[in-house]
């Protein structure tokens, strides 16, 4: 086939890197990226763990923001504090904020304040009688007369014993943050406290991002020309902040590696027309990759609201040191004489083998049922044929038939004549290997790193903060939750009130700091029912009332509203837990209560706990039970590791069969397994002599290390013994791995430990496979 | 500038010079505070002292004990801490407002500030020097709500009576201070309004 002139192969070339362009454009509109960690987490085993996945991102901690305000004077920041609650309360990205302030008396509606002797605990011990009602009256009547008569005096009517006032004090939280000038402040009275709890989930980080923006924003225009400062802690806060990290570093590194990447080509291929033609397959594979992702993923047959995942895409990017290696190949072995049609079928074979093992490898993540997993197994797939196709089919068309021929030159020949001289390794490999299992062994300290919260890394003295902050508002805890599990709402209910006295006594002796319940707000029917049972008749409240107003200034016709209400309370229906729907209340109890499957469970969060295992106990003595959400989220790393493992040791018995069934000589087989098999080992005993705890994330990257290892390995081994071909081979996987270890060397280096992880055990992998390779793939030219 | 008056003969300006009075001071007060829900007005007596410039000391002797203290910050905001039978129950102005304002009145005024009352107020005066009225209309709406109008009573250097005339209710609160106090013990309630416009 004669070859196209070369300006139309440019021409081609260009065309299709603007058509790529614009595909790229069109998916990116039409995609939606997700930032939802649970697609990352397998399916839950054990109870503890579907709470846990279900809670972590919804429970209480995840989800309340803690702002605290600072700079100026008291005053001035207790006017900001109302005036950003104020503007956060209108907010609809936001349930609840709280600042200390009054949301008091309207937190129960109108048709709800009959209720409040049903709710209200102080008739549980004192009857509704003359004696209690008179002394009432007296302090009423001080109380008309006092400061507070404005705020009293309009609802004596029909309150008289107060009943409002004494819930509204009973909701406040236990261990409130002191109250200067009508707000929160810290115990040194310089910080002015919120909370804001989000609508997002915990694990919604473009949720999360969207509140914490509106925080700032309103603070912006509320804080005017005054010196005052904000400070947001949280796991959003943190979330948000870690992703605004990583985006910036994944830029830096992205921009870094391409300009790596376009000179290193120059340099190796002295041809501007190089990079471009090596960027092509590159760019088409990372566009196929994200529409079969966003096909599969997000198309009708999938789950609703399911998306791309973010660390999916940031991922498959790092195609970019795999994938490279297929078009430099081709033009490293082009010569003048050769037509790159008949390159491209010299080296398919090779070039497949090495496809087909790294595909095998990623289509165990296909079956380990992890949404993130599978989107990832299916990205680096088509990535992967998508670039070799594209090699073999519309590559040779575009490149220049007649380059300089690598063969012919000297530094590259001197280079192959040193690396001639050295010996093929024996025992030497031999000794390395037991060196390293004995590393293995003897190093101390966890081999698998199970803390989820070390992905992401938050600054010392931004968690220090937190503490603080946490425990100034009594702001629930992250990782202890107490849960009743029961068969309808009302039973927990009561199973709650029994256990009240208990935690009480706790927090008496100072082990627990304090604790949130729904039984708080809403008692079970059966004590409303009990509380109904003890009000008094109208008539027997109007006798009573009568002998409290025999010598008092009250007039006799003041208090008709408070028998009315009375009456009314006696015979209505016990509250449940959807008929606070529209009050400041549902927020609570809906994120305390839970129904599930037919079942209720309630949860209790805790704050200040100090004694785990003395709260676990006298929990189970009533029916409670404790959450570690810590040892929960470990044990499912742990359990979804062992699947991992043994998905990767499956892969790898399917790796060397197909290795096996593309060369069928042992020895062959043998010498390109064992590269990859030694450096996999090599990677991890370096890893674990510095002291790393391997994560799943080491997991994936050993893969992609090992999928690399294999195809330097094959290439080497095909080589075979014409020294022209050799030296072509080893111009090319010279570059390919200078390449692949620039873009995970720069990863290597970022600060979060994600890309850390995978960045230092690719490059590793990288380097020990380029010199076992080397070493012990190549064949020998006999002498 | 002090406010013009409408007929002249005293103006606010001499008024509230001779109303200062430095700190610590305390005075007597009778009090009659109306609501439609009891029989007849309440009347209080008891003692308001005046410690240090900002706080403000309420002390009832009759017909209950109680003590308030509310402290005034620069801010406008402050907190009244109300001390009955040994137990305490701190309340927030902010959450009063007219309380709020009321007491920085009364600060003001014992102070001889009187370009705070003008911030705050419309002050018109009537009267001579001998026995005079000030009349103070709130000029902020959100009190004005509240509170339609407040009347100081006097003669001379001394502060006779406050007259607050609520808006939502119109009630008026009556306070009798000082030589007015004393001259309505042993008196009947119905005469105490008079006595404290000074027609007695």
């Amino acid at each position: 086939m004669t070859p196209l002139p070369p300006w139309i192969r440019t021409l081609s070339a260009l065309l299709w890197l603007v058509m790529l362009i614009a595909a790229g454009w069109m998916l990116s509109q039409r995609l939606t990226l997700s930032g939802d960690l649970r697609q990352f987490l397998p399916s839950a085993q054990t109870p503890a763990q579907a709470l846990l996945i279900d809670e972590l991102g919804n429970g209480p901690g995840s989800r309340l923001l803690l702002i605290a305000l600072s700079g100026s004077s008291p005053q001035t920041l207790a006017a900001q504090s109302q005036a950003l609650r104020a503007e956060l309360a209108a907010d609809p990205r936001f349930n609840l904020v709280a600042n200390g302030g009054d949301m008091a008396l309207d937190a129960i509606p109108e048709r709800l304040r009959p209720y409040r002797y049903l709710l209200s605990a102080t008739l549980d011990q004192q009857p509704l009688d003359a004696e209690y009602l008179r002394a009432e009256l007296a302090e009423r009547v001080a109380d008309l007369g006092s400061p507070a008569a404005g705020l009293i005096e309009p609802m004596l009517p029909s309150d008289p014993t107060l009943e409002t006032l004494k819930l509204v004090e009973n909701w406040e939280p236990q261990n409130p943050p002191q109250r200067l000038h009508g707000v929160w402040f810290d115990r040194a009275g310089q910080q002015a406290l919120l909370t804001a709890e989000t609508r997002a989930a915990g694990f919604d980080p473009s949720g999360q991002a969207a509140a914490v923006s509106a925080i700032q924003s309103a603070f912006n225009t509320i804080r005017g020309t005054t010196a005052s400062v904000i400070a947001l802690s949280g796991p959003g806060a943190f979330s948000v902040d870690i992703g605004a990290r990583t985006a910036r570093e994944a830029r830096r590194i992205g921009i870094v590696d391409s300009i790596g990447l376009v000179l290193l080509l120059w340099i190796a291929y002295r041809s501007w027309k190089a990079p471009l033609l090596a960027v092509l397959p590159l760019a088409s594979a990372g566009l196929a990759g994200l529409a079969a992702v966003a096909l599969l993923f997000t198309g009708a047959g999938s789950e609703p609201g399911q998306a791309v995942h973010g660390i999916t895409v940031a991922f498959g990017f790092t195609l970019i040191g795999v994938v490279q290696d297929y078009p430099i190949h081709l033009l490293s072995h082009q010569h003048a004489g050769v037509s790159p049609w008949a390159t491209v079928r010299a080296i398919w074979p090779t070039l497949a083998t090495g496809v087909i093992a790294t595909c095998i490898a990623y289509l165990t993540f296909l079956v380990s049922g992890v949404a993130g997993l599978q989107q990832l197994a299916v990205f680096t797939m088509t990535g992967l044929v998508t670039a070799a196709l594209v090699t073999r089919l519309l590559l040779p068309a575009l490149i220049d038939p007649a380059p300089r021929d690598l063969a012919a030159s000297p530094r590259l020949q001197a280079l192959w004549r040193l690396v001639e001289t050295i010996p093929h390794p024996r025992w030497s490999l031999l000794a390395l290997a037991i060196l390293a299992l004995l590393v293995l062994w003897l190093q101390p300290g966890a081999f698998w790193q199970n803390d989820l919260a070390k992905l992401t890394p938050v600054p010392d003295a931004a968690m220090a903060r937190d503490a603080a902050l946490r425990a100034e508002l009594g702001a629930p805890d992250v990782r202890y939750v107490l849960t009743i599990q029961g068969g309808d709402v009302e039973t927990v209910l009561q199973a709650s009130e029994r256990l009240r006295p208990a935690l009480d006594a706790l927090v008496a002796k100072g082990t627990l700091g304090g604790y949130e319940l729904a039984a708080r707000y809403l008692p079970s029917a059966a004590t409303q029912r009990a509380r109904q049972a003890r009000l008094p008749t109208s008539e027997a409240l109007r006798t009573s009332l009568e002998l409290a107003l025999a010598d008092s200034p009250f007039l006799a016709d003041a208090f008709d509203d408070f028998i009315a209400d009375v009456a009314s309370a006696r015979v209505a229906v016990p509250l449940r837990a959807q008929d606070l729907e529209g009050t400041a209340l549902h927020a609570i109890t809906a994120s305390l209560l839970l129904t599930r499957h037919g079942q209720a469970t309630g949860l209790i969060w805790l704050n200040g706990v100090s004694d785990p295992a003395g709260l676990a106990t006298t929990a189970a003595a009533h029916g409670a039970q404790l959450q570690d959400f810590k040892q929960a989220s470990e044990s499912l790393v742990a359990s979804y590791r062992t699947r991992v493992l043994l998905a990767l040791a499956v892969a790898m018995v399917l790796l060397a069969a197909t290795v096996w069934l593309a060369l069928r000589a042992p020895q062959r087989v043998m010498r390109v397994l064992l590269p990859m098999v030694l450096s996999t080992l090599l990677v991890v005993a370096i890893l674990r002599a510095f002291g790393v705890e391997l994560n799943l994330f080491h997991l994936v990257a050993l893969i992609l290390a090992a999928g690399l290892g294999l195809d330097y390995a094959l290439f080497f081994d095909h080589a075979g013994l014409d020294r022209a071909g050799q030296l072509r081979t080893f111009h090319a996987l010279i570059v390919c791995s200078l390449i692949t270890l620039l873009v995970f060397s720069l990863l290597a280096l970022s600060s979060i430990p994600v890309l850390r992880a995978i960045g230092t055990t690719v490059a590793l992998g990288v380097a020990l496979n380029f010199a076992l390779a080397l070493l012990v793939s190549r064949q020998r030219v006999p002498r | 500038m002090p406010a013009q008056t409408e007929t002249s003969g005293v103006d606010s300006g001499w008024i509230v010079s001779r109303l200062a009075r430095p700190v610590p001071m305390r005075t007597s007060f009778v009090e009659l505070r109306n609501s439609k829900l009891l029989k007849q007005p309440l009347r209080l007596s008891g003692e308001y002292q005046r410690p240090r410039a900002d706080t403000l000391v309420r002390q009832v002797h009759a017909p209950y004990r109680e003590t308030t203290t509310i402290v005034t910050s620069t801010g406008g905001a402050g907190q009244a801490t109300i001390v009955r039978d040994g137990k305490s129950r701190t309340v927030s102005l902010a959450r009063v407002p007219e309380l709020a304002v009321l007491y920085a009145n009364f600060s003001a005024l014992l102070a001889g500030d009187q370009t705070v009352l003008n911030r705050y107020y419309r002050i018109t005066t009537a009267g001579s020097r001998e026995r005079w009225i000030l009349t103070l209309a709130p000029k902020d709406a959100a009190l004005a709500a509240k509170v339609r109008r407040i009347v100081l009573y006097g003669r001379g250097a001394e502060l006779r009576c406050i007259e607050t005339e609520q808006a939502g209710t119109g009630q008026t609160q009556r306070t009798l201070l000082a030589s007015a106090a004393l001259a309505s013990d042993g008196q009947a309630l119905e005469a105490l309004p008079a006595l404290c416009r000074g027609e007695v």
